[in-house]
């Protein structure tokens, strides 16, 4: 632990408790300066607290913070920003209805007998902006520009104060493929200047590209700290999670059975927009085999899961569930037609975040005759189901069946609703983006279910922005642009830039419907 | 002691009591300045006024020394038992709906739906012509299915319009008032009997009779709720059988919200409609079920206070809703909503009341300090939440933290 001033901060032996958990176990982190430093962990290995930290939001029981060399103590997010520390979080704190230069000096205003003086400040951004190739319209309101954009204001916005440490909480979750590379650009150029950088993630692949050194967090406690060049992916993850972690999901030759679930025409209405958000979409989907809609988020998938699951109305086409026409059923007598659905938004459709776990664990079954007499809940038979699935699903949480599903990790919360939708054995899954904001093991764990689910002959329709994990675990890919489907594509005879092409609309299969889309 | 403290049932009844001993120190202080500053009260009857603010159900008048004196007053308590019993319905109604993620600030309306439609079947069968029992359960089921009407409009306009049920209620509560008023005004409801009231409507203890012809009222035909022996308990008091059937309510309430498949889609769909919706649990329909059933808890709130053949109701309502709506709202937030817990809660916002009146007849003081105190102790069981996590200590909010997975919220530098 050698304490050259080489680095412009340093954690050494952080310890923070909560009550009942050691959020974190003796960490020492130590960031160099001009260095882009990867924090790598699995949800609750307590990269989030040991970064409250650093930012004055929590005081740690035992250990000290250096900047270049000298003791600090950072009491609260003011002292922070006065040390030159500044974060884009994962979800931005940015106005909508402001614009671009309102937000980004919002807060540190300059005024004249208390007027904005706007002036030096557009000067100082564009000259920010130049620099550092982060180009935006200033004028421009937040609520037109795109994620993308929005995450550049943020930087922005860090810049701005001067800011020297900045970090990055898990700052692709929200971004397409290229948006990724354009902000791996932007990052590299942020420390040729000399700033440094943290970089919260446990996406492997862009800490492989981007970061000069990783440390690795698992369960609270320090695991080490690695020059990326001289490590592997696999080293990562297995550090990360304490076990070799299966990278590739290894899954057999889908059989493809009889047709499960089939879609003609279908077209939904949009509620952001005039036209419709799917246009006459038409696919079938097959037992035995994982078919996967992608497509960068926005171009219909969240409708067209929505008219399949009977959470909105179709305007017109037909949906047939294992022969039955369910286009105009009931969510309830879908369910029952065989369609079991995990939903996009975990909060807002899979959970009742104020249930405890088991209530939440026989949301969609409570009313069948295992769980019910005459209408009374029979809860022994209940717990004793959540504890089975608690069980087989390794749901992690504070006091079991009795858990506050609020107060469950992002990542234990998707286990369970996984565990619910798979062990009601239902013919169809539709499955979106089941593995959003978990890390590798967790992944890892849902992959390979649905692919248990597949090999038991269910039909599997995935939806999902994540490249990598459409061509890994589908046997069949759609992509969806624009609410229609302009592509069919066969996961091991095409490459990643070609999904990507088809994604951003650069390509279609059947062409001449429609022309010019960039 | 610790796990003890740390249990949520035993956080929840703490920070009630702690808004109780506020609420009723700040009224003894109350007592205490107006005693100081007024000529005829001075120090020795603001002493008697806070004595009686704490334990006025106890009181038994003066002695002969002049001295109030304390005991078992049966008849206080037995006309606490039954000044409890419209509080302890529109307590539930107020926690039922507040279970399923609805405000029912109408349980007013639905009260004055329920007093309406009572009086109107208990008045206007003619006595004999069907058992006085059924009288009874006809007029209590009139006054609980027109409780149930009222509150499932507010209800309908919320699932199907997504107008809120709070403004809904607001609305539907002065309807109530003035349809109430406009409807007794062109009955022949009015007591014509007793010369020297005017402006009421007859008890229930008056029944419809045929003589010679011409039909009038003659008391002591109509219907009353059974005593049960519980005058014998406590002679001299208004008490009857209505106590134990709002607590029977409240027992079946507790079992339908925590026991049954039915409960639980009402609550699903009140803590989060959207995965209710998912679920395929008919999120509209059971918005409409929550808020009908909370009417119909206002509704026999108001049939057995009337019922009761006791009470009398001054038929013009127009300009003042009933407070009991409003103190349910009060029951229902110091009962944290457990429908168990609000048999407790109405008891002793009954008991407060009517150490209000006994403050009037024995002391100088006017009954209205105990507003102010049930208003202090309102205010501070909304904020019985913060108490509760204030009892928790700020360690439990701590440890919620990091497990909503580092979402925090830091505000850099300060924002205009």
């Amino acid at each position: 632990m050698e304490q050259a001033p080489e680095y412009v901060i340093e954690m050494l032996h952080i310890t923070k408790i909560f009550p009942g958990i050691k959020a974190n176990d003796d960490i020492t982190l130590q960031l160099k300066k001009g260095e882009i430093h990867a924090l790598l962990g699995e949800n609750g290995a307590g990269k989030s607290t040991l970064m409250s930290v650093l930012f004055g939001l929590y005081q740690p029981e035992e250990g000290i913070i250096k900047k270049d060399g000298k003791v600090v103590k950072i009491d609260n997010p003011n002292d922070a920003t006065a040390l030159h520390i500044g974060m884009v979080h994962q979800h931005f704190k940015l106005i909508d209805v402001f614009t671009v230069l309102d937000n980004i000096i919002l807060g540190a205003e300059d005024t004249k007998l208390g007027f904005l003086e706007k002036k030096e400040a557009r000067k100082k951004v564009k000259e920010l902006s130049e620099r550092y190739g982060l180009h935006v319209d200033l004028d421009a309101k937040i609520e037109d520009i795109t994620v993308g954009m929005q995450q550049r204001v943020e930087i922005l916005k860090m810049l701005y104060r001067d800011n020297e440490i900045l970090i990055f909480d898990e700052p692709t979750a929200v971004l397409t493929p290229q948006e990724i590379d354009e902000l791996m650009t932007i990052m590299r150029g942020l420390v040729k200047e000399g700033k440094s950088i943290l970089f919260i993630s446990h996406k492997l692949n862009e800490i492989m590209e981007v970061s000069d050194r990783v440390s690795v967090l698992r369960k609270g406690k320090y695991i080490g700290t690695v020059n990326t060049k001289d490590t592997t992916k696999e080293e990562l993850s297995s550090m990360m999670v304490g076990r070799p972690v299966q990278l590739v999901v290894d899954k057999d030759e889908a059989k493809p059975g009889k047709p499960i679930l089939e879609v003609e025409n279908l077209t939904v209405p949009s509620k952001l927009h005039k036209n419709n958000a799917v246009k006459n979409v038409s696919f079938t989907a097959h037992a035995g085999e994982i078919t996967c809609i992608a497509g960068i988020d926005g171009n219909g998938q969240t409708e067209l899961v929505y008219a399949l699951s009977g959470l909105e109305k179709a305007n017109a086409g037909k949906i047939t569930l294992c022969g039955e026409d369910i286009t105009k059923a009931s969510v309830r007598s879908r369910s029952f037609a065989g369609m079991s659905h995990i939903p996009e938004d975990r909060h807002k459709h899979g959970l009742v975040l104020d249930f405890t776990l088991e209530q939440n664990l026989v949301l969609q079954r409570y009313y069948e005759k295992q769980f019910q007499n005459a209408g009374f809940i029979k809860f022994n038979a209940v717990r004793e189901y959540a504890n089975k699935l608690i069980d087989q699903f390794d749901i992690r949480s504070g006091q079991g069946p009795i858990t506050i599903a609020r107060s469950m990790s992002g990542g234990n919360q998707q286990k369970a609703i996984v565990a619910r939708e798979i062990d009601r054995n239902l013919p169809l899954i539709i499955a979106v983006q089941p593995t959003r904001g978990l890390d590798v093991g967790a992944i890892e764990f849902i992959h390979k279910r649905l692919v248990e689910e597949r090999d038991a002959g269910k039909a599997v329709l995935l939806v999902s922005l994540e490249l990598e994990e459409v061509m890994s675990l589908s046997d069949r890919i759609l992509v969806m642009y624009e609410g229609e489907i302009v592509g069919e594509l066969d996961p091991k005879k095409t490459t990643v830039q070609e999904l990507g092409l088809y994604m951003a609309g650069a390509k279609r299969d059947n062409t001449e419907k429609k022309e010019g889309q960039a | 002691m610790s796990g003890f403290l740390k249990k949520n049932g035993t956080r929840s009844v703490l920070a009630t009591i702690i808004s109780i001993l506020v609420g009723l120190i700040a009224g003894a202080i109350l007592v205490l300045i107006v005693g100081l500053t007024s000529s005829e009260i001075g120090l020795k009857g603001a002493w008697e006024g806070i004595s009686l603010i704490i334990a006025g159900t106890f009181s038994t008048g003066r002695d002969a020394a002049g001295a109030l004196s304390f005991g078992f007053n049966p008849q206080i308590i037995g006309n606490m038992l039954f000044r409890a019993v419209p509080l302890i319905l529109c307590g539930l109604s107020v926690a039922l709906a507040y279970k399923t993620g609805l405000f029912n600030i109408g349980a007013s309306g639905q009260y004055l739906a329920g007093t309406c439609a009572t009086l109107f079947v208990a008045l206007s069968i003619p006595a004999g012509s069907l058992p006085q029992f059924v009288i009874w359960l006809l007029a209590f089921l009139a006054g609980v299915f027109a409780g149930a009407l009222w509150g499932a409009i507010p209800g309908m306009l919320k699932a199907l319009l997504n107008i809120n049920e709070v403004l809904a209620c607001i609305m539907t509560n002065w309807i109530a008032a003035n349809l109430v008023t406009w409807m007794f005004d062109i009955s022949n409801l009015k007591n014509a009997v007793e010369g020297t009231k005017t402006g009421y409507i007859y008890k229930t203890t008056y029944g419809l009779v045929n003589v010679d012809g011409v039909w009038t009222y003659q008391d002591g035909l109509g219907v009353s709720t059974a005593k049960l022996g519980l005058n014998k308990l406590f002679p001299g008091s208004q008490v009857n059988a209505g106590i134990l059937v709002a607590i029977l309510i409240a027992i079946v309430v507790y079992i339908v919200l925590t026991k049954t498949t039915f409960g639980y889609e009402l609550k699903a769909c009140g803590a989060n409609r959207h995965a209710a919706r998912y679920a395929g649990i008919h999120d509209k329909r059971s918005i409409v079920y929550s808020m009908s059933l909370a009417g119909a808890l206002a509704g026999a709130a108001a049939a057995l206070y009337y019922l009761s053949g006791n009470t009398e109701l001054y038929w013009s309502v127009y300009q003042k809703l009933p407070a009991e709506g409003f103190n349910g709202i009060a029951v229902a937030m110091l009962a944290s909503c457990n429908p168990i817990a609000c048999i407790f809660t109405g008891l002793f916002m009954s008991a407060i009341n009517l150490h209000g009146l006994q403050l009037a007849n024995l002391t100088a003081y006017n009954e209205y300090i105990t507003d102010v105190i049930i208003a202090v102790i309102v205010y501070l069981s909304a904020f019985s939440l913060l108490i509760k996590t204030w009892i928790s200590g700020r360690k439990k909010a701590a440890k919620l933290k990091p497990a909503a997975d580092g979402k925090q919220k830091t505000e850099k530098g300060g924002a205009a």
